[in-house]
């Protein structure tokens, strides 16, 4: 099972280019894609879940390139966009059947399917409520059983947790870590702490290209000794904000204590342990100043 | 901010988002098409033999006329849209947290609606002094004559059409498929209450002047006054529409209206309609509440809701999630276990998607008018209660080919294996059972005579409507299309029983199948090659 990513390209209308040659192998287990807003995150995830087209470069799944057949991708792919819509007037249950329908199920495997699945992201109770009736956590719950409905080998799950309480949240980044072992799991997300808990890869985007690709454990290292933790007054925080890459603030009775990101660390600051967070904002502000040094050279 | 500022942004920015979208360009082209109309006299006043001599004040007149006959019909299908856009965009959410008025609301509303409409009659003014120069039988502009009753008579009619789209949208009951139905009833009665007027001697002014909407008694009256003077043995027949059957052989030369303070005060009234429109629209607009927008449940539903709220509060407090999921693995050695056409499941999907949201009185009606087909004479059946049972579904087959859109489902769909043409055919051979189930009375009875050739007909009535409604669905993406150019057409052909346009067969004389199953067959293609074009991996 292997997804590659063959420098590919995605230019819209107008001459936008969301996506610059962009390469990658994936195996089994869960990707973390991470990446600010208009990165290019969502148009990727379109073009592997066959939405769109890429301009240039190609999708191999499995050796095959999924332009030329999609069908091979798509009967074996679970998507879950980051906006869809639901049938108001149906339930959870016959939504699901309609969609285990289009994707071509059998349907005695597909009832029993959704009643497991319904059960799974804790619907089971409101299974013949309308789903216009939902909440939108609700309905995101309805997404992502139906990306799960064909037991997917390959799950693109664009801001899943978007909308879902705490509770939930946990579930589905721990239903994740299940699912992961036997197929390829994309999941795209602003939130650092879901890639934290269930991603083996990273896969860091920004500006179209990728910026970094690594497991959490090599991130996190390329940014040992980097991060500096600092106390200091309230008044003197925006100036340091001037002055330094900062990735959080806290304050406490001793002060603001300060997390800073930089190869030489500030006077009196003391070294901590890199999270995933910190590695983020270092990579992208490592790739910041070399897109400005480029443009400028 | 002052009241009136904010009605000017409200208005502006409305009608700012509509004219650059793509289906403005759409919307304009309809209003060129009817310059062109007038030019190439498809749209033709005659009164007896007569039509007018090319003047500023006849051209003024016909496209005054078009704006109040035409336009307030195919107008109104093109601005009932403002409020939904705003549901659909989530944009109302934001306005409804503001202090905004909801009178203020369907005012701008009203007003955006009222100035695309006045866009469309303002490019027919345009076209106007352009038919006058090509044609050259005057050459002199008369601007007075010309737009004087572009603005007394149409522009008074297209705000009141402005004013009832909004009315029909802030209507629960009015703002879906039965409002885009129900108007081309509405209309039709206020073209034929201004139509029996043109047989009336005396010309409708004051309060009388709210039974003549289109301003067509008061033109025709004073043109067949003005004609009587040249030929007093002139008849009082006189018609105006597409179509040249009988083309003018003299002509004479209609010097305008003459605008009394009555008529005008006739049309001002209009205005005053068009104000207490928009207010009313205001009491029934729901403010983009949720719990006023909710869906219609049923008995049942709606105890099952009132649990629900239990349920999810119980789930807050749910015991510890399990540690391991089981989710039974789907057979990946079956053969063919993706790429099986399971069409027959599909279908049923479909079709029961088609019956959703319908109350139990839809199917309680549809029954009867099937027992109507089966139980009647053969030819009251046919010609009657066939018609009224294939207008019946007509809010099921609208839903065609646009619920991806409308739901934003369509990502969901299209990522599943052959999904446009499975789907395509799934939906369409929904519509065709559908068509059969409502009109079957009808075909067990043809059956049961051996009347092959009016089966046939029937037959193409079953294919063809459903095969319109998904290619119209697919290529717009809205049921709006459908339902006006359906009911227009049923109107129209199978109602009077027009042969060429009789597409349900009606009678032996209007029938004509054949050309029905081949147009069934080139509009599926169609609505196949639309969506496949649009879809980058069909």
């Amino acid at each position: 099972m292997q997804l590659a990513i063959e420098n590919v390209t995605k230019r819209y209308r107008k001459g936008v280019v969301a996506l610059r040659e962009f390469s990658l192998d994936l195996k089994p287990g869960v990707l973390g894609l991470l990446g600010p807003n208009g990165a290019g995150k969502t148009t990727l995830m379109s073009i592997l879940a066959t939405i769109t087209r890429a301009t240039e470069g190609r999708v191999l799944w499995n050796d095959t390139d999924v332009a030329r057949d999609p069908d091979v991708l798509r009967s074996v792919l679970g998507y879950l966009p980051q906006d869809f819509g639901v049938y108001p007037n149906l339930n959870a249950v016959e939504f699901l059947e309609y969609l285990a329908a289009v994707k071509g199920l059998d349907g005695a495997a597909a009832r029993r399917r959704i009643d497991e699945l319904l059960d799974l992201v804790n619907l089971a109770d409101v299974r013949k409520r309308p789903l216009g009736g939902y909440s939108g956590g609700m309905r995101q719950r309805v997404g992502i059983a139906q990306a799960l409905l064909n037991d997917p080998e390959l799950l693109i799950v664009d801001e899943p947790t978007a909308g879902l309480d705490p509770e939930e949240r946990v579930r589905f980044r721990n239903l994740l870590s299940d699912l992961s072992g036997e197929r390829i799991v994309i999941l795209s997300t602003h939130i650092v702490s879901d890639v934290e808990a269930t991603a083996t890869d990273i896969a860091l985007i920004a500006q179209g290209t990728l910026v970094a690709h690594a497991t959490p454990e090599n991130l996190l290292k390329s940014v040992e000794g980097k991060v500096w933790e600092w106390v200091v007054l309230s008044a003197d925080l925006t100036a340091l904000k001037q002055k330094f890459l900062i990735s959080s603030t806290t304050r406490r009775s001793d002060g603001v204590h300060v997390r800073v990101l930089g190869e030489e660390p500030p006077t009196n600051a003391q070294p901590v342990s890199p999270n995933l967070e910190d590695a983020y904002l270092f990579c992208l502000s490592r790739h910041r100043a070399g897109a400005r040094a480029g443009a400028a050279a | 901010m002052n009241g009136s500022r904010t009605l000017y942004h409200m208005v502006r920015a409305d009608f700012l988002e509509r004219v650059r979208r793509y289906s403005f360009l759409l919307t304009m082209g309809f209003a060129i098409y009817l310059g062109y109309a007038v030019y190439a006299r498809q749209v033709t006043l005659r009164l007896d033999d007569y039509r007018g001599v090319d003047n500023s004040a006849w051209l003024g007149t016909v496209v005054g006329l078009i704006a109040t006959v035409w336009v307030t019909l195919i107008g109104f299908y093109i601005v009932k849209n403002s409020i939904q856009r705003d549901r659909r965009t989530r944009v109302g959410q934001i306005l409804a947290a503001t202090p905004m008025n909801k009178s203020f609301y369907t005012l701008g509303k009203t007003l955006s609606n009222f100035a695309v409409l006045a866009v469309m009659v303002l490019i027919l003014a345009l076209a106007a002094v352009l038919i006058q120069i090509l044609r050259g039988e005057e050459t002199q502009i008369a601007l007075g004559a010309l737009l004087s009753p572009i603005l007394l008579l149409g522009l008074p009619a297209v705000a009141v059409v402005a004013a009832l789209a909004v009315l029909f949208e802030s209507l629960p009951v009015l703002r879906g498929g039965v409002g885009n139905v129900f108007y081309f009833f509405f209309w039709t009665g206020l073209i034929s209450v201004s139509v029996t007027l043109v047989t009336g001697t005396q010309q409708p002014t004051g309060l009388h002047a709210l039974q003549d909407f289109t301003g067509i008694a008061v033109v025709m009256g004073q043109m067949q006054t003005q004609l009587r003077q040249l030929d007093p043995q002139v008849s009082n027949a006189a018609s105006f529409g597409f179509g040249n059957f009988h083309s003018t052989t003299k002509t004479f030369l209609w010097t305008g209206i003459r605008w009394t303070p009555a008529l005008l005060f006739g049309r001002a009234l209009w205005l005053a309609v068009t104000g207490a429109l928009a207010l009313l629209a205001a009491v029934f607009f729901d403010r983009f509440d949720p719990a006023r927008n909710g869906l219609r449940l049923g008995r049942k539903q709606k105890s099952a809701a009132n649990l629900d709220v239990l349920d999810t509060r119980f789930s807050v407090v749910a015991p510890a999630l399990p540690s391991v999921f089981h989710l039974t693995p789907l057979l990946r050695d079956a053969p063919n276990r993706q790429t099986r056409a399971r069409f027959f499941s599909l279908i049923v999907a479909e079709f029961r998607l088609l019956f959703r949201g319908h109350g139990w009185w839809w199917y309680a009606a549809a029954a009867g008018l099937f027992l109507g087909c089966l139980l009647s004479p053969v030819g009251a059946a046919r010609s009657g209660v066939l018609v009224a049972a294939w207008i019946w579904p007509v809010l099921f087959w609208s839903q065609m080919g646009t619920r991806e859109e409308s739901f934003s489902t369509g990502s969901l769909i299209f990522s599943a294996p052959r999904a446009v043409p499975r789907q395509l055919f799934a939906m369409y051979t929904a519509g065709v059972l559908l068509a059969a189930l409502t009109g079957g009375g009808l075909a067990l009875r043809l059956l049961f005579a051996a009347d092959f050739s009016a089966l046939a007909a029937w037959g193409a009535g079953v294919l063809f409507i459903p095969a319109m409604a998904l290619a119209l669905g697919v290529t717009t993406g809205s049921r709006k299309p459908f339902e006006a150019v359906y009911t227009a057409w049923w109107y129209v052909g199978p109602l009077h029983h027009i042969r060429q346009l009789d597409f349900m067969g009606t009678t032996a004389q209007s029938s004509t199948p054949v050309g029905y199953f081949a147009a069934a067959a080139l509009l599926v293609l169609a609505a196949y090659m639309w969506r496949s074009v649009r879809q980058a991996y069909a």
